[in-house]
């Protein structure tokens, strides 16, 4: 994806992100919750200020979101819960059951300190 | 060629953003995202903001929108700040979704542009943006 933007992007032109990673310096084994547990974008050990920079952008910055990662997550957990009948007439008990499984495994995952959300800006270089 | 993977984002979200929104939905939207773009992910109304910020959105300026789902943030970035953009996906329904609600009175925005294209094949020239925006999207 980082590579699209590279190339579609003019010089001068810039990139703004939110995405979702497993925090820096996991051991392996709470690495691979983090995969499992969490919508997690890049396979890459690499941090995403470096894949950035790997592909040639500038003036990185990194902002962590975490807090309002967890705090959103949780909203729409108990958001779901307060229209849990209207859901499962819509989307059937099933469907709403695993959708509520999944959210609140991922919060976990949050919460644990295994799943982070950042926001990246960078710049294309002028030349 | 598709990939395996694009063909599983493709089942997957195409259920999702095919769906009839019941207006639980809506509701939930509102009151989590502070938004009814129809967000599948954690970016909030004022995170959006600040992507526009940080991109300097303008009236003149082209946006791309990759992974846009149903139009969250692309969409709500052309309304609220006047510029142009191109949203891509590789499910349809969510585009089709986008593509309704700018054809809306309640759409006052830039131009708009829905194109079905992975992000690793959108069939645009080299240096064809001024800004790119992605939110939670997993490739
Ligand atoms: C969690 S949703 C987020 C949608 C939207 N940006 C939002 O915030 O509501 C992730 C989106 O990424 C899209 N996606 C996944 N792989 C992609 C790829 N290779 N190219 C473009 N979009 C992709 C999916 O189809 C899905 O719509």
């Amino acid at each position: 994806m980082l590579r699209a933007s590279r190339r579609l992007l003019r010089p001068g032109g810039r990139t703004a992100f939110f995405t979702i990673h497993p925090a820096p310096g996991l051991s392996s084994r709470r690495r691979r919750r983090a995969h499992r547990d969490g919508p997690v974008a890049v396979a890459s050990h690499l941090s995403q200020r470096d894949l950035l920079e790997r592909g040639g952008f500038v003036d990185i910055a990194e902002t962590d979101r975490t807090v309002e990662f967890a705090t959103v997550a949780r909203a729409w957990i108990e958001q779901r819960d307060r229209h849990q009948d209207q859901l499962v007439e819509a989307l059937g008990e099933a469907e709403f059951e695993q959708r509520q499984r999944e959210a609140r495994v991922q919060l976990r995952a949050i919460d644990d300190g295994l799943l982070r959300r950042s926001l990246l800006v960078a710049v294309c270089p002028n030349d | 060629m598709v990939t395996r993977e694009e063909h599983e984002t493709r089942q997957r979200f195409r259920d999702r953003y095919g769906e009839d929104r019941p207006d639980a939905l809506v509701q939930i939207e509102r009151a989590v995202i502070g938004a009814d773009w129809g967000a599948d992910g954690y970016t909030t109304r004022r995170q959006a903001d600040q992507l526009a910020d940080a991109l300097r959105l303008a009236p003149s300026v082209w946006l791309l929108d990759i992974g846009s789902g149903r139009g969250w943030p692309g969409l709500y970035l052309a309304a609220s700040t006047g510029c142009r953009v191109v949203l891509s996906d590789v499910p349809l329904e969510g585009l089709r979704a986008a593509v309704a609600r700018a054809a809306t009175d309640r759409f006052a925005g830039g131009a708009v542009a829905a194109v079905a294209a992975s992000a690793r094949a959108l069939p645009y020239r080299a240096g064809t943006f001024d800004a790119v925006v992605h939110a939670d999207v997993l490739c």
